[in-house]
């Protein structure tokens, strides 16, 4: 094979005009290969607030696929947004499979948000790799709607392989995590960092949402939103400017 | 819903539901009349399969033997009745009108609606549930109450003694009798239409006119002439065993076995068309005992495949203490393979998703044991720890309670708010605050300072003294300048502020 010689100045390929084009051109064509390997034939799931949703791929999660959590500290609310997700990806019917290996989680709390009972799996894995195992085969399940598992390290291979495993049984995933796994890759398809704010009502409940990641969107967008105690629901109350976000917080 | 069987040559309904009994379908209607008087697409209509009712029927057969050891079909052609001796065992569920609501209650929460007949022979019952008289009626199930025929009343209702020795379904008509169409029609013919007009007729000649068909149901249902249930066998032993001449360690020759045991055994399953819930092994190991264990299925499965990973899961994690000489499988519990039959209402999706849910439920509690699957469960209890119950999945024959219906369900808006995490020991505080009894202005949790800018609350709980060990908290939810959001409780009895949630 004859190679370019180093002193030809570049030429783009036939038909495109200039750089900018044609790195649109490949961004789309790998935007419909990523598609193309995911259950899309089924509706996106709402995160439970349409100002969050127009900020993710398809105006909302897809099944399939894996999304994570990121929150620091104790008491930030990033568990209640998955779980709000979870009701969305469930509906009436729907399984969700919650992977406790602490024996924090409160079922009581998850029934308050609109779930029912028979519709959740409690999994208590007894140590690291029955977690890794049991949230493989729960996301490789195609009778499981979602699943919710709450972890800090998690290597580059085993998340890869559960991204496949969520993309084979269209299954939901959702991991919440501190937030120094945003220095980490990601296979996920959306990665959201929470912050608590003070609320500014004894109703509901502020969060900021930062979307680290979210595929097919720009990411660095922030919005602020309050869930609503009672009910539960979420609406959105303010959009922040842009932030900056990390340079490693994409892997996939 | 109607059923329909081809009867000499023309289509008629066998059954149909509530929704088509009120647009005046019926039992015996010819097919054409039934879908004149439902509207067009109004009513679904099915084949009626006798095979598949039948087997049906002897699934719940096997499901009654929860209220007695006898039980058989009716001894019909298309039985739809299920007899029970319950001799002897009124006392065990206080009384036979308690056992009876009892069966009302189980079958009702199996979605299924009975009318029952309590007697001392079998006609007399069969008689009474058919035609008796409806006596009470509770979540759609028809319940029709006499007591036994020979009853005995006290001595100074003489009066009442002699007006109601004569049977009680004397008064029903003369089809409680079990008899052929044709008989009933000749009856009818006559004049003849309730039981105790037999009794005016000469006996002599009941047999000549009649056929023996009469006189024999009559007689079974007074008890003149002995009528047997004919119980529906129990389910066999299935069980299959391999001893080995030279005894193994070796992995690979020992999964080998067990393939080939497990294949078997799911040949013997298949073939009485049962499947395994509780799949026992043993591994007798040389000088050293044996090595046990058991697997618990999410639903009855006689595939060979399936029971093999569950194994190979449960083997990889086993140490042998010596090489094995024999293994041994064992169903230690069985039940009838699920069947199309009962997935009537269910669209082939759903069965399909409650299959893939019960394979995962399997390979999760064959790893991580039967206790790591668990389904929460609310309870009435004050005691926050105490609000619910996990209840192991593989332990409670879920299958059934993956359909709605079987739950009782709870709006979310009844229930208090309540951190999604509870830590499993309240965590003692080092808390400041102004008021005696009032939140705290500020705590420390995990080396970290949190000031409280908003609480809601107190919320009391107190448990009473019969639980022994007295429970009194005032919990607080707060929410720190932060926005964090903490639920902590300040025990009663001496003051002393606990973290106990967090509000993730």
């Amino acid at each position: 094979m004859r190679l370019p010689d180093e002193n030809t100045p570049f030429s783009p390929p036939r038909g495109i005009d200039t750089p900018r084009e044609l790195v649109e051109k490949l961004r789309g064509q790998i935007a419909r290969l990523e598609q193309s390997r995911c259950p899309c034939d089924q509706a996106s799931i709402s995160s439970g607030c349409e100002g969050l949703d127009q900020l993710l791929p398809e105006t909302g999660f897809r099944s399939g696929t894996l999304v994570e959590w990121l929150a620091e500290g104790d008491g930030a609310g990033a568990e209640t947004l998955a779980l709000i997700a979870a009701r969305s990806a469930c509906g009436s019917e729907g399984v969700l499979v919650v992977l406790d290996d602490a024996g924090q989680f409160y079922p009581p709390a998850a029934l308050r948000l609109g779930l029912r009972q028979e519709q959740m799996i409690l999994v208590h894995p007894a140590d690291r790799p029955d977690f890794l195992w049991a949230m493989d085969q729960a996301l490789r399940c195609p009778g499981v709607a979602a699943v919710l598992g709450r972890l800090e390290k998690l290597d580059g291979r085993t998340f890869r392989r559960w991204q496949l495993a969520a993309e084979q049984g269209g299954v939901l995933g959702l991991l919440v995590r501190p937030t120094s796994a945003g220095q980490e890759p990601s296979w996920a398809d959306v990665r959201l960092l929470i912050e608590p704010r003070p609320s500014a009502s004894k109703e509901g409940r502020r969060l900021k949402i930062q979307v680290l990641r979210s595929r097919g969107q720009t990411a660095g967008e922030s919005i602020e939103v309050e869930v609503d105690d009672e009910t539960h629901t979420m609406h959105l109350v303010a959009r922040l400017d842009r932030s900056a976000i990390p340079p490693r917080a994409t892997g996939a | 819903m109607v059923f329909f069987e081809i009867h000499r040559g023309s289509r008629r309904v066998v059954a149909c539901s509530d929704r088509a009994k009120c647009l005046g379908v019926a039992a015996g209607m010819p097919l054409g009349e039934a879908t004149a008087l439902a509207e067009a697409g109004m009513v679904h209509l099915e084949p009626y399969d006798a095979t598949a009712d039948r087997r049906m029927l002897e699934k719940i057969a096997e499901g009654c033997r929860q209220f007695s050891p006898v039980v058989g079909l009716e001894d019909a052609p298309a039985p739809s009745s299920l007899l029970l001796d319950i001799s002897g065992l009124g006392h065990l569920f206080g009384g036979e009108a308690a056992l009876a609501e009892r069966v009302v209650r189980g079958f009702h929460r199996r979605g299924l609606r009975v009318r029952i007949g309590v007697a001392d022979t079998i006609g007399a019952a069969w008689a009474m549930a058919h035609f008796g008289q409806q006596q009470q009626e509770g979540g759609g199930s028809l319940f029709p109450y006499r007591p036994p025929t020979g009853l005995e009343l006290p001595s100074d209702d003489k009066a009442d003694t002699e007006k109601d020795s004569r049977p009680p379904f004397d008064d029903l008509p003369i089809e409680a009798l079990r008899l052929p169409e044709a008989t009933v029609d000749l009856l009818h013919q006559l004049g003849v239409f309730q039981v105790g007009q037999l009794a005016l007729l000469p006996r002599n000649e009941l047999n000549a006119r009649f056929g023996p068909e009469l006189l024999k149901r009559w007689d079974q249902a007074l008890g003149r002439l002995a009528e047997p249930i004919l119980a529906q066998p129990l389910p066999a032993d299935f069980g299959v065993e391999q001893s080995i001449e030279y005894p193994t360690s070796r992995r690979e020759t020992i999964e080998w076995i067990l393939r080939q045991l497990i294949g078997q055994l799911s040949e013997m399953l298949l073939g009485g068309g049962r499947g395994v819930t509780r799949l026992s092994c043993r591994l007798a190991c040389q000088a050293a005992g044996a090595v046990e264990f058991s697997l618990g299925m999410f639903q009855p499965t006689a595939s060979s495949q399936h029971l093999f990973q569950l194994v190979q899961m449960r083997l990889e994690r086993l140490a042998l203490p010596a090489p094995v000489a024999a293994v041994s499988l064992r169903a230690a519990l069985t039940a009838p393979l699920q069947q199309g039959q009962q997935e009537l209402f269910l669209d082939r999706r759903e069965t399909q998703r409650l299959r893939w849910l019960a394979a995962l439920v399997d390979r999760l509690g064959s790893r991580l044991g039967h206790r790591a699957v668990v389904r929460p469960r609310l309870v009435s209890d004050a005691q926050p720890e105490l609000a619910w119950h996990a209840d192991p999945i593989l332990e409670n024959h879920p299958i059934k309670q993956l359909r709605r219906r079987q739950f009782s369900s709870t709006a979310p808006g009844e229930l208090p708010p309540r951190p999604l995490r509870l830590v499993r020991r309240p965590v003692g505080l080092a808390a400041i605050s102004i008021q005696p009894d009032g939140p705290p202005l500020h705590f420390e949790f995990c080396g970290r300072q949190h000031r409280i800018a908003a609480t809601w609350g107190p919320e009391r709980i107190e448990t009473g003294w019969w639980r022994g060990r007295l429970v009194g908290r005032d919990y607080y939810r707060i929410e720190t300048d932060a926005g964090r959001r903490f639920w902590l409780f300040r025990r009663l009895h001496d003051g002393r502020w606990f973290l106990h949630g967090m509000f993730e």
